[in-house]
C-alpha cells in the first residue's frame, strides 16, 4: 500500500526529496543519501526505543523499514512510545505505530509485521541489509546474533532500562558475538574480557540475567523486589572483583520502563551508527556502547 | 507519561516532574525532540515559544511537523502534535520573539527551569540575562552536523552564556569584496550585497562600486539607476559585468603587485542567445553562458516581486529560488571575470545562506541529555550538571558523549553575570555616531534590547522615546564623549547594566577595526604591544580612499535571516563551514582531527583548566560546537 507513494530507490532523487533532505545532504553528500535510499531495515520491537529508531531512520530516508512486533500496547508505552496516538483503537504495537511512522516521511516504505521473530525461519533475516532488535529475550538475541553473522547481515541489539541503556553491534563480523559478550551462565565475568571492564557491563549483564530468569524486564510495580533480585545477581560478581557493592546504588532507582530521555539517546546512537554503516563509514572498532545516566557519558567498547 | 506511573521515579522526583513549570525557547530541531521528551517524561506544565514557521527543509528532523504543516507556526503545530500521544499535559504555545518586551521578568518568573533550543547568539544572550536576573536555572544547547552540546547555567554557580568571549562571525574587508576578490566567497558576499543595492532598502551610505551611475549628471544610487532603466536585464548585465569592470581596470594603481586583475568578458558574451540551464542539477556547476541566462531570467522575476510589493524593498532570502539564482549567477559571472573557480548552486547556497547541516539523531541525543540535566537540576544536584559534548566520532577511548570533569565556576570578570563588570571600549570617537554606537555596539555586539546610556552622569541615549535627546546623528565626540569617559549603560528590560570605559583610538586606515572591546585596560595595552611587535603584514593595502561610515567590513551574515541553522549553537558562521567541509570529506574514522579553528573561547577554557590538564577535557573541547 505504501509503495504507491514512495520514490525511494526508484531512479534519481526528486526535487522534492532534495529539498526535504537538504540539511543532511549538506552533511553526508548526495552519495551518502543515495546509499541510504537503498537500505532495507528490519526493526524488531516497537516500544519506546523502537519508536525512536523508527523515527530516526524514516526521517533519514532509508528505502524501507519493517516494523516487527507481535505484542500489545501497554500502559507503560506512555513513558516513551510517541508513535502510538493515545486514542488509538489498534492493540498491536506495530500496527498502532504505522500511521504516525509513515507520516514522518512518505518516501520511505513502512511495512508492518506482527509475527514473532521466534516463529520466523532462519533465513528470514537475509532479506534485509540491517537488522535492529529491541525488547527481545536474551535467548532470541543470541539466535539473531548467530543468524545474522552467518548471513552477513549487519546487526544491532539495543535495550533501555529506565534511564540506563546499551547497544551491541556486529557490523564487520569480526568481534565477539552477542552470546559471547553477554554470557548466559552464572559466571558473568570471564577472563577473556579486557582487563578494564566498564562498570556498566556488570549492570547490563545483571539486567539480562534478570530477564532470562524472570522472563521480563524489571517493572515499576515490583520495583523493590526487582532491585533486590538485581543486587543478588550483581553483588557476588562485584565481591569477586573487589569492587564495592554500592557502586550502583544510584542507578537502581531509575531502571524501570523505557524512559524517554534515554530512548532518545540510545535510539539516536543506534540509528546514527547504522546510518554510518549504510554509508560505508562504520564505527567498527567496537561492539558495545553504554549510556551511563548517572555519569552522563556515552562510550563505545570492544568486549 | 512516566511520572504518572508509580514506581518509575522516586516519589520526590515524581512530584517535581509533575509540578515544575518549564519554558522551552525554540521549537526547531532540538526543540521538537525536547518537547517530546519532556511530555513523555511527565512534565505537565509547559510553555513553548518560537517565532518561526515551518519550512520543507525542516522536515528531515523536526519530526512533529509534516508536509501539511509547512507555512504554519512551529510552536502551535508542535503542541498539537505532542497532544496526540499525551493529551494530559498543559502546554501553552506562543508564536513570538522571546526578546519581545512582552516576555519580561514577570513572564520568566513563572518558571522553575528554562531550556534554550535556539539558533542564534542574540536570543541566547538575551535569555541568559533574563534567567540570571530572575535567578532561574537555564539549560543551553546546540547542535551542528554530528556534534552538539548541553550546558547548565545558574547564577553564581556556573559559567553563564557570556562568561567567555564568543567567536565572531567572519567578515571581509570591503575593498576585497569590491575590487580584489580572490575566492568564491568574496564574489558570493558581493552578490548578496549587490542584491541589497538593486532591490533592497535604498541606503545611500554604501554603494557597491565607485562608478557614477550616470544617465544624468548627478550621482544616483544603484537602485535609482536600476529604476530609471526599469530593471532592463541586459542593461544591468552589461553595466555590472562590463562597464563597472572596465572602470575598475581604469584605476591602474589598484592591481599592482600580486593582485589578480579582472579580465573583461568578450563583448560577444553579452550578445549571444540565451541557453537552457533549468535541467542542470544543483550539484553541478553551470557554464558561464548558463549563468548569464539565469541572471537575465531572475532579474525579470525579481522585478515582478518588486512590483507586487509596490517597489518597497526586498530582503535577500536563501529560500527564495529567484533570489538564490541571482546570487548563483552573478557571483559565478564575477568569479569568471576574476579568474576564480565557479561553484555549484548547492555549494553557493551553503555559503550564501550560512547553512549549518542538521540531522535528527544529533538533535535527539542532545535533547535526551537536556532532559537528564533537567531532572538533576530539579533535584538540586547542580554539581552533576557539567557540560556534555557530543562528538562527531568517538575519541581514542571510545567516548562519544563526553562531559567536563567539573562544573565550571562563573568568570568573576564576566561583564554579564558579575556585579562589577566593566569593559574597555577602544574606538575612534570622531568616526562613530551616537546612533551607530547604539546599534553596532550596544545592540549588535553587546546584545542589549533597550539601553539607556549615561556618560559621566549625562544621558546620551534613552530607551524612552519621549526623551528627545537629538543626539543620534552626532558623533560621540560631538555628544561630549572624551578619551577616558565612563559610560553607565542600563537595560531596564533585561535588568542588566554594565560600565564601559572609553579609550579613544584614531582609525587610521580602512583595515583597522571599527572598535575593539577588552576586559580591562591591561588587556588593551597588551593587545597594542602585540600589534606593534608584529610587522604590518598587510599586503592588502587598499588604495581606494575610504568614503563612508564606519561600516567598512562586510559581515558575512549580511541580510541573512535567522532562519538558517535552527539547531545551531552559535553564529560562528563561515568558520564552521570550513570545519564542516572537513567533516564531509572525512573518510578515516580512526584519525582524531583537530578542528582547523579553535575559538578564543576554547583557548581561554583550555588555559583556565591548565592545572586540571586533562586530556579528556581538551578532547571534548575540540568537539565543542561553539
Ligand atoms: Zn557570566
Amino acid at each position: 500500500m505504501a509503495s504507491e507513494i514512495t520514490n525511494n530507490g526508484n531512479g534519481e532523487m526528486s526535487k522534492e526529496e532534495r529539498k526535504v533532505y537538504d540539511r543532511q545532504i549538506r552533511l553526508w553528500g548526495y552519495d551518502g543519501q543515495k546509499k541510504l535510499r537503498e537500505i532495507k531495515v528490519l526493526l524488531i520491537g516497537m516500544q519506546g526505543l523502537g519508536a525512536e529508531i523508527a523515527k530516526n531512520l524514516i526521517l533519514s530516508g532509508v528505502n524501507s523499514i519493517t516494523l516487527k512486533d507481535h505484542t500489545e500496547v501497554s500502559i507503560l508505552d506512555c513513558c516513551s512510545q510517541f508513535l502510538i496516538p493515545r486514542d488509538s483503537q489498534e492493540r498491536n504495537r506495530a500496527k498502532a505505530s504505522m500511521s504516525a511512522a509513515q507520516k514522518l516521511n512518505p518516501n520511505v516504505k513502512v511495512i508492518v509485521d506482527t509475527t514473532p521473530i521466534e516463529q520466523n525461519v532462519d533465513s528470514f533475516v537475509t532479506s534485509f541489509d540491517i537488522v535492529i532488535a529491541t525488547e527481545c529475550s536474551p535467548t532470541t538475541y543470541k539466535r539473531l546474533s548467530e543468524l545474522c553473522r552467518k548471513a552477513k547481515v549487519k546487526l544491532f541489539i539495543a535495550d533501555v532500562y529506565g534511564l540506563f541503556g546499551y547497544f551491541f553491534q556486529d557490523v564487520n563480523f569480526k568481534h565477539n558475538l552477542y552470546g559471547e559478550v553477554f554470557l548466559d551462565n552464572d559466571k558473568i565475568y570471564t577472563d577473556s574480557l579486557p582487563a578494564k571492564i566498564p562498570r556498566p557491563y556488570f549492570l547490563t549483564s545483571a539486567l539480562l540475567k534478570f530477564q532470562s530468569e524472570s522472563n521480563r524486564k524489571p517493572n515499576p510495580d515490583t520495583c523493590e523486589e526487582d532491585v533486590e533480585e538485581l543486587k543478588s545477581i550483581v553483588n557476588p560478581i562485584l565481591d569477586q572483583l573487589n569492587i564495592g557493592n554500592n557502586i550502583f546504588d544510584e542507578y537502581y532507582g531509575e531502571l524501570f520502563c523505557e524512559l524517554s530521555p534515554t530512548t532518545s539517546i540510545i535510539g539516536a546512537m543506534v540509528s546514527q551508527t547504522a546510518i554510518k554503516n549504510a554509508m560505508d563509514k562504520p564505527i567498527e572498532k567496537y561492539n558495545v556502547f553504554f549510556y551511563d545516566h548517572i555519569e552522563h557519558e556515552g562510550q563505545f567498547h570492544l568486549l | 507519561m512516566a511520572a504518572a506511573i508509580a514506581g518509575v521515579f522516586q516519589p520526590e522526583m515524581q512530584n517535581l516532574i509533575k509540578e515544575s513549570k518549564v519554558l522551552l525557547v525554540g521549537a526547531g530541531g532540538i526543540g521538537c525532540e525536547v518537547l517530546k521528551n519532556l511530555v513523555l517524561t511527565g512534565f505537565s506544565e509547559l510553555e513553548i515559544i518560537d517565532l518561526d514557521t515551518i519550512e520543507v527543509s525542516n522536515l528531515n528532523r523536526q519530526f512533529l511537523f509534516n508536509k501539511e504543516s509547512v507555512g504554519k507556526a512551529k510552536s502551535h503545530v508542535a503542541k498539537t502534535s505532542v497532544l496526540k500521544f499525551n493529551p494530559n499535559v498543559n502546554i501553552t504555545s506562543h508564536l513570538g520573539d522571546i526578546m519581545d518586551t512582552k516576555y519580561g521578568v514577570a513572564f520568566f518568573n513563572k518558571f522553575k527551569l528554562v531550556i534554550n533550543a535556539l539558533d542564534n547568539k542574540k536570543a541566547r544572550s538575551h535569555v541568559n540575562r533574563m534567567c540570571l536576573s530572575c535567578d532561574i536555572p537555564l539549560i543551553e544547547s546546540g547542535t551542528m552536523g554530528y556534534s552538539g552540546q548541553v550546558e547548565f547555567i545558574k547564577k553564581g554557580v556556573s559559567l553563564c552564556y557570556e562568561c567567555l568571549p564568543k567567536s565572531e562571525p567572519k567578515s571581509y574587508p570591503m575593498c576585497t569584496i569590491r575590487n580584489t576578490p580572490k575566492e568564491p566567497i568574496h564574489c558570493i558576499v558581493w552578490a548578496k550585497f549587490l542584491f541589497g543595492q538593486l532591490f533592497g532598502e535604498s541606503d545611500e551610505d554604501v554603494s557597491v562600486d565607485q562608478t557614477v551611475y550616470d544617465g544624468t549628471e548627478t550621482k544616483v544610487s544603484a537602485r535609482q539607476w536600476a529604476e530609471i532603466i526599469e530593471y532592463d536585464p541586459k542593461k544591468l548585465l552589461e553595466k555590472i559585468f562590463y562597464d563597472d569592470i572596465k572602470y575598475l581596470l581604469s584605476m591602474e594603481s589598484m592591481y599592482t603587485g600580486k593582485k589578480v586583475k579582472p579580465v573583461l568578458l568578450e563583448p560577444s558574451f553579452f550578445e549571444t542567445e540565451v541557453v537552457e540551464y533549468r535541467h542542470v542539477l544543483d550539484s553541478e556547476v553551470l557554464t558561464l553562458e548558463q549563468c548569464k541566462s539565469m541572471f537575465l531570467d531572475c532579474i525579470v522575476s525579481i522585478k515582478q516581486k518588486l512590483d507586487i510589493c509596490q517597489n518597497k524593498s526586498l530582503v535577500w532570502d536563501k529560500d527564495d529560488d529567484d533570489f538564490m539564482n541571482f546570487v548563483v549567477s552573478s557571483s559565478n559571472i564575477r568569479s569568471a571575470i576574476f579568474n576564480i573557480p565557479l561553484k555549484s548552486h548547492f555549494d553557493i547556497k551553503s555559503l550564501a545562506g550560512n547553512i549549518i547541516p542538521a540531522i535528527a539523531t544529533a538533535n535527539a541525543i542532545i535533547a535526551g541529555q537536556i532532559v537528564i540535566h533537567a531532572l538533576r537540576i530539579l533535584s538540586g544536584k547542580y554539581e552533576r550538571c557539567q557540560s556534555v559534548f557530543l562528538r562527531e566520532l568517538p575519541n581514542h577511548k571510545g567516548q562519544i558523549l563526553v562531559k567536563d570533569k567539573f562544573l565550571q565556576k562563573p568568570n568573576p570578570k564576566c561583564m554579564v553575570c558579575s556585579t562589577d563588570g566593566e569593559i574597555v571600549l577602544s574606538i575612534d570617537i570622531n568616526n562613530i555616531t551616537v546612533k551607530q554606537f547604539e546599534e553596532l555596539i550596544l545592540k549588535k555586539k553587546l546584545n542589549m534590547v533597550a539601553p539607556d546610556v549615561l556618560v559621566d552622569g549625562r544621558m546620551i541615549i534613552s530607551s524612552d522615546e519621549d526623551d528627545e535627546l537629538d543626539l543620534y546623528e552626532k558623533t560621540l565626540a560631538e555628544a561630549g564623549v572624551n578619551h577616558g569617559s565612563r559610560f553607565s549603560v542600563d537595560d531596564y528590560f533585561q535588568n542588566y547594566s554594565i560600565k564601559i570605559m572609553l579609550q579613544h583610538k584614531e582609525k587610521a586606515q580602512e583595515e583597522d577595526p571599527d572598535f575593539e572591546i577588552f576586559g580591562n585596560l591591561e588587556e588593551l595595552n597588551t593587545a597594542e604591544k602585540n600589534n606593534e611587535a608584529e610587522p604590518e603584514e598587510n599586503d592588502e593595502d587598499c588604495l581606494i580612499e575610504k568614503d563612508e561610515s564606519c561600516v567598512e567590513r562586510v559581515d558575512d551574515d549580511l541580510s541573512t535571516s535567522d532562519e538558517q541553522a535552527h539547531d545551531m549553537v552559535t553564529d560562528k558562521k563561515q568558520e564552521d563551514d570550513s570545519v564542516i567541509k572537513e567533516d564531509m570529506m572525512d573518510s578515516d574514522p580512526e584519525v582524531i582531527k583537530v578542528d582547523q579553528e579553535i575559538s578564543n573561547e576554547e583557548i581561554l577554557a583550555m588555559k583556565r583548566k591548565a592545572d586540571e590538564a586533562s586530556e579528556d577535557i581538551n578532547e571534548a573541547k575540540k568537539s565543542r560546537v561553539d
